[in-house]
């Protein structure tokens, strides 16, 4: 429980400086938003114009009134107005929210099977050749940039097979290929990971018994050696968190999807610092999240790590 | 497990592409939506593609094309004008009279006009939408719409009559009443501040157009559908009565090569946004281009003349001479982009033959330059006093190609011993730097408007000021353009100002920039407004 309580504040105190600190890099930026939007010679204002509307926004304010603001809004919920849509930050990132956790989400869970996947047979195949070149495929999908793989699966089976369709898709035919971009790239280091283990528990005195007892090696696996080869691949999977929301950038914009990603790439173009803070302070909350359920779930895979826990 | 299907893939795709290509080198061309067209056919959802998601829909900042695109369906308004003629002919007003000096304008509108949620559209409503667009709101945020000058104040005369009094003479305000961005809202709507007219709110923008937004997904879609009751579309058009389209699906596709993968596949029949290099892609499938004017200053290179490497005249001239926009558009574009023969397209209003004064012409530039006291140095580039000629441009988002396009023109003025620096930065310091004459000499832009205003727009210091004037005469020159009540004057105005601007070789023309759309061969009768913004509302799909 204790330990519970440590590792919440130990998060609460990582969303706050993650916080202060996005707010003092944005503040260090070149421009603002009102000065992208209004002054661009684009809408033709004249400078008194722009004044005036530079007075509306708060723009002009001192750096502390604005972060005082802004952390209070952020304290009560209020993330304010995005410069660029006008729109409430709350309001942009609710609708943006549902496709990308969906995105992410089955993602993760293709990136998982295919790893898995790759993990067991890369074992277990029949022939040495087979096997070695299954292990060099994640090496060839970790390269694979993100961007070109769903122009290709786009071009491919959208365009030429036009087996499913990008534009006016349903909700599960738009998620088909974006999950397939996103999982490829994320499936790799996790089944690097899990194949080096498993070589690793394979090679342990426990394992040379049992094989010793008669135990066939597809038993080995299941029954002895994947449990102890999880772990490290579970770390590796909180550490791919960020690479998922990297990767749902790319995918979003390719496949023209609603996202947190797609909202980002946006928001960065257009310095729209109420977003751009609003979304790192829920990347660092899910970050900080995911590592916590990880460390909550070491313990039950490994007992020895409980003792450690309590008695720390 | 996946070898073999890699490999097929990849063959697949590449002889995709070689079909493409093949395709491609026989192309056909087609020019409008209207050929080989039969009657039209009511009903169907047209599914078209946008580059980019809009940002707001409040019709003074409808200048973003993918605004522009949504307003101009959405509402409409007084006048419209003719995208060949550029006549201003009625729509929702009957007709109207101009006092002598263009300072007061009376319209005579329709009786049978109501926005979407059923309210009249009456004189009062005309009156608070102008009172708006001509005076903004501060409280609300909303701002001064560019196309409108020296606006007074309003007066409603009776239910159907509406007078607009200016400070100024203001002869462009009557094209003015035809712009997207003076498309006709609600008064309610006019209530609302501008964070209420941005993403996520289109189906709350009450207008008078032939669609009305129904669903949005911020971002990424848009639904409009077609208003049964619409049945006040310009006379001059032969089709009265509601759209032929029942819905159109808008859809943000920013990949290029999604867009039209998605067009030749058959799931989108309309795109905006062909890119240069794939218009003959397009074509070779079998589907339309359609290159609309803009029909305003060209897209072209502004020379800040209050930098001290740019302030001799000799130098502007040597780098207006040394830049061969032919080159340009014959490697990098079509001919759906003619070479500038001005400032101004020479399909704007108040165009003049400029060409003589901005030809190609590199020995002249390095004459210029000796002239000037600038010496070939060691590497190629001029120098004078132990200073370099060398100069910064940024890249400009919104012109196509523009990166392809700056850096080849650097590449033009290196023969006449000039050096260009092609800088791409973020967004907040583009926005800044591009302020700074001395950080950006040179600046990227064109803008699209069909009235003899735009070149003021442009290069006013109160409005666009491009070029970060200082040149008092230049602003007067402007300023007989916007005020000017007498047409054929005021084209001699406009003539004026772009002498001036060659004189003083404050600008280098490139070409004159189009809105490239893509169509389906079963779309009919896609039109766009005077400055190339897509209307749907004559469009219809075949069976297909």
């Amino acid at each position: 429980m204790a330990y519970l309580a440590r590792r919440t504040g130990q998060a609460l105190i990582v969303l706050a400086v993650a916080f202060t600190a996005t707010f003092v890099l944005l503040q260090a930026l070149p421009g603002d938003a009102i000065l992208i939007k209004f002054e661009s010679p684009e809408l033709g204002l004249s400078p008194d114009q722009i004044a005036d509307i530079r007075a509306a926004y708060g723009a002009d304010n001192s750096v502390i009134e604005q972060f005082l603001h802004t952390l209070t809004g952020f304290v009560v919920g209020d993330f304010g107005y995005s410069v660029q849509y006008g729109t409430a930050v709350h309001e942009l990132i609710g609708a943006a929210l549902p496709g990308t956790l969906a995105l992410a989400g089955f993602g993760f869970l293709v990136a998982v099977v295919i790893a898995v996947g790759l993990a067991v047979l890369s074992t277990l195949a029949p022939f040495a050749w087979l096997r070695s070149f299954l292990r060099s495929l994640p090496g060839l999908f970790v390269s694979v940039p993100v961007f070109w793989l769903g122009i290709v699966l786009i071009q491919v089976f959208s365009f030429q097979l036009r087996l499913v369709p990008v534009i006016g898709a349903d909700p599960v035919q738009g998620l088909i290929l974006p999950v397939l971009t996103l999982a490829i790239p994320i499936s790799a280091p996790l089944a690097q990971v899990l194949v080096r283990s498993i070589d690793e528990v394979q090679l342990s005195p426990f394992v040379a018994v049992v094989r010793a007892k008669g135990a066939s090696p597809a038993r080995v696996l299941w029954r002895d050696v994947a449990r102890n080869a999880v772990l490290p691949t579970i770390t590796i999977a909180g550490v791919l968190i960020g690479e998922l929301i990297g990767g749902a950038v790319v995918t979003e914009t390719v496949f023209g999807r609603a996202g947190i990603g797609r909202l980002t790439e946006e928001a960065v173009r257009n310095q729209d610092v109420a977003v751009l803070q609003a979304v790192v302070v829920l990347a660092a909350l899910v970050f900080v999240a995911v590592n916590l359920v990880v460390d909550l779930v070491y313990p039950v895979l490994d007992p020895r790590l409980k003792r450690k826990a309590v008695a720390a | 497990m996946s070898t073999p299907r890699i490999t097929r893939l990849a063959l697949a795709s590449t002889a995709a592409l070689a079909a493409a290509a093949l395709l491609a080198s026989c192309a056909g061309q087609a020019q409008s939506t209207d050929a080989a067209a039969g009657d039209p056919v009511e009903g169907g959802t047209l599914t078209y593609l946008e580059h980019q998601a809009y940002t707001t829909l409040y019709p003074p900042q409808a200048g973003f094309y993918p605004n522009g695109g949504l307003v101009n369906n959405l509402t409409a308004r007084l006048t419209w004008q003719d995208p060949d003629s550029l006549e201003i002919e009625p729509w929702v007003a009957t007709e109207w009279t101009v006092n002598a000096d263009a300072t007061e304008y009376t319209f005579d509108l329709r009786d049978d006009v109501t926005f979407s949620d059923g309210t009249p559209l009456d004189a009062a409503a005309v009156a608070k939408n102008f009172d708006t667009y001509g005076l903004g709101n501060t409280e609300l945020g909303l701002t001064i719409s560019e196309a409108i000058n020296n606006y007074a104040s309003s007066e409603v005369v009776d239910a159907d009559t509406v007078t607009f009094r200016f400070s100024a003479p203001a002869p462009g305000f009557l094209q003015a009443t035809s712009t997207i961005n003076s498309g006709l809202v609600s008064p309610a709507t006019l209530d609302r501040k501008l964070e209420d007219w941005g993403a996520g709110n289109a189906a709350e923008i009450v207008g008078s157009g032939a669609f009305v937004a129904t669903r949005e997904e911020i971002g990424t879609s848009l639904h409009l559908e077609a208003r049964e009751d619409y049945d006040w579309a310009p006379p001059s058009f032969e089709h009265q009565g509601r759209a032929y389209l029942d819905a159109i699906d808008v859809v943000v596709t920013p990949e290029d090569s999604v867009r039209i993968g998605s067009l030749l596949a058959g799931q989108a029949d309309v795109i905006r946004y062909v890119q240069a290099f794939d218009e003959a892609q397009v074509e070779g499938a079998g589907f339309e281009v359609i290159a609309a004017p803009t029909r305003g200053v060209n897209n072209s290179l502004g020379l800040r003349f209050t930098n001290p490497l740019l302030s001799d005249l000799r130098v502007r001239q040597a780098l207006v001479h040394g830049v061969d926009a032919q080159e340009v558009v014959d490697t990098i574009f079509t001919e759906n982009y003619p070479v500038a023969t001005s400032e101004l397209a020479a399909t704007a209003k108040g165009y003049t033959d400029e060409s003589e004064g901005l030809e190609y012409d590199p020995e002249l530039s390095a004459e210029l330059l000796d002239e000037a006291g600038w010496t070939v140095g060691a590497d190629g580039i001029r120098e004078q006093d132990g200073q370099r000629l060398s100069l910064t441009v940024y890249e400009a988002k919104p012109q196509p190609l523009s990166k392809q396009t700056l850096e080849l023109v650097a590449q033009q003025l290196k023969e006449i011993g000039v050096e260009l620096t092609v800088k791409a930065a973020d967004s907040g310091s583009y926005a800044e730097d591009i302020l700074d004459p001395l950080k950006t000499p040179l600046y990227h832009s064109m803008v699209g408007r069909a009235d003899n205003d735009v070149i003021k727009s442009q290069y006013h210091t109160k409005n666009r000021n491009t070029l970060l004037s200082d040149d008092a005469e230049l602003d007067r020159l402007l300023e007989a353009v916007a005020s000017e009540p007498d047409p054929a004057k005021r084209d001699e105005a406009s003539a004026a100002v772009q002498d001036h601007l060659t004189e003083q070789a404050y600008v280098i023309p490139l070409f004159e920039e189009p809105q490239v759309y893509g169509a389906a061969t079963y779309v009919h009768g896609f039109r766009t407004e005077s400055v190339a913004r897509p209307l749907f509302y004559d469009t219809w799909v075949d069976e297909q």
